[in-house]
């Protein structure tokens, strides 16, 4: 139990930062929600937030109301990661089931997000396999494949490049759809369905996961943040529409 | 060769969902899962499409319907919240062609300002195809989330170890 402020400020930095991991990592907001209230309840304290697209702003207070205290904390933007995502709400079941107690959180949390995440490189060799495989779904020939294959390796490499340098994440959207969507016209030089191709070289920029999230969030009734994800993603699919119309201005005589 | 098409729609189905899912950094132990759940829904949306003549729309929401219940049973196997599962699961059906012809119908939209039988034509273009894109993306991620609200407790808890 929980019985000074001293107390109650560690256990509320602990669960501002899981939540804000957790937003931040691409969780929808109902089970940031939940796991944080679970993790709360099993050290003994009752836990309130609103969120928002950049900040959390939570209120902990003990059962009795005795002692309260308001955390706020930023929301980092972080790679998306669902292992995470898994990871972390298993741990506020463990919390709850084990009766864990805080500085066995901590080091519990701590061994969850310093794991590595999947190699790069493999990542770029099965995002191509993926938007070649995508090519052949929306009726593209082997030729085709192939060459988005080729644009969409260069063009996620690029995006990769950039993003490790921390160019603006709209830039690095719009050069990523140019990069790969030049790439891929050279199909018209072939015999080939090379409208197929330049549509689908930029497919694997789309923002599928904040997308989802934010239909999700609205549905559950947390409206005002799923409008932000889905502006936000909105703005993404206008970065991947400019770096394509870029290619198809030059390109669009060879495609009527 | 009706059955090897829906065979070879579902295998490209699942290397495109472990390819797009592998951007966003899933458990290891959820990629087998993940490419059958693709493969099982696009195969679906396939064969609703084809046979039965039934529009994109409403394939989509059976499809990602179907994605979302395999999401649940898997994932109370293998203790993964239903996203991370179906996720990755619905992305090969995001309808990527469609949203190509709206970029495609705005740049000859902007360049026949003064032609108006092709601005009319691609204008007309550009809304088919908005609303295409924008109604199958709804429905995708509506029936995949459909399954959370009717098992809510059971959605809830599949990454608990210890059942109640």
């Amino acid at each position: 139990m929980i019985e000074s402020e001293d107390e109650l400020k560690r256990v509320g930095r602990f669960i501002a930062e899981y939540a804000a991991r957790l937003l931040g990592a691409g969780v929808h907001t109902s089970r940031v929600v939940r796991n944080s209230k679970r993790i709360g309840r099993s050290q003994g304290v009752d836990v309130r937030m609103t969120t928002l697209q950049k900040t959390v702003v939570m209120t902990l207070c003990t059962p009795s109301g005795s002692i309260v205290r308001t955390e706020v904390i930023d929301i980092a933007a972080l790679p998306i990661g669902f292992e995470l995502n898994s990871d972390l709400s298993a741990l506020s079941w463990e919390a709850c089931d084990e009766h864990l107690s805080l500085e066995e959180l901590r080091r519990r949390y701590e061994r969850i997000i310093s794991k590595p995440r999947i190699d790069p490189m493999f990542v770029l060799v099965v995002v191509g396999l993926a938007n070649a495989s995508f090519c052949k779904l929306f009726g593209g020939d082997w030729t085709a494949v192939g060459v988005v294959f080729t644009a969409t390796l260069i063009g996620f490499y690029t995006r990769q490049r950039l993003q490790l340098r921390g160019v603006n994440h709209y830039i690095v959207f719009v050069v990523s759809a140019f990069v790969a969507s030049i790439c891929a016209s050279s199909a018209l030089m072939f015999d080939t369905t090379a409208e197929i191709a330049i549509a689908t070289s930029v497919l694997y920029l789309i923002p599928g996961v904040p997308l989802i999230n934010g239909v999700i969030d609205i549905v559950e009734g947390h409206v005002l943040i799923g409008c932000t994800r889905l502006i936000h993603s909105l703005l993404l699919v206008f970065c991947i529409a400019a770096g394509l119309s870029a290619t198809l201005l030059l390109v669009k005589n060879s495609l009527l | 060769m009706i059955p090897a098409d829906i065979l070879s729609d579902g295998f490209f189905a699942a290397v495109a969902a472990i390819g797009f899912g592998a951007i966003s950094d899933p458990p290891m132990r959820a990629f087998p899962y993940i490419a059958a759940l693709a493969a099982a829904g696009h195969a679906l949306r396939f064969c609703l499409m084809e046979a039965l003549g039934v529009d994109i729309a409403s394939a989509s929401l059976c499809a990602s319907f179907l994605i979302g219940m395999g999401s649940l049973w898997f994932g109370t196997r293998i203790r993964c919240p239903m996203t991370v599962l179906y996720i990755p699961a619905l992305l090969p059906m995001v309808p990527g062609m469609y949203a190509y012809k709206v970029v495609f119908s705005l740049i000859m939209f902007m360049q026949n300002l003064a032609d108006p039988v092709a601005g009319e034509h691609y204008m007309q273009q550009l809304f088919l195809n908005a609303v295409v894109a924008c109604s199958v993306i709804f429905m995708l991620a509506l029936g995949a989330t459909l399954p959370i609200f009717l098992f809510n407790d059971k959605a809830y808890s599949l990454t608990r170890r210890k059942k109640p």
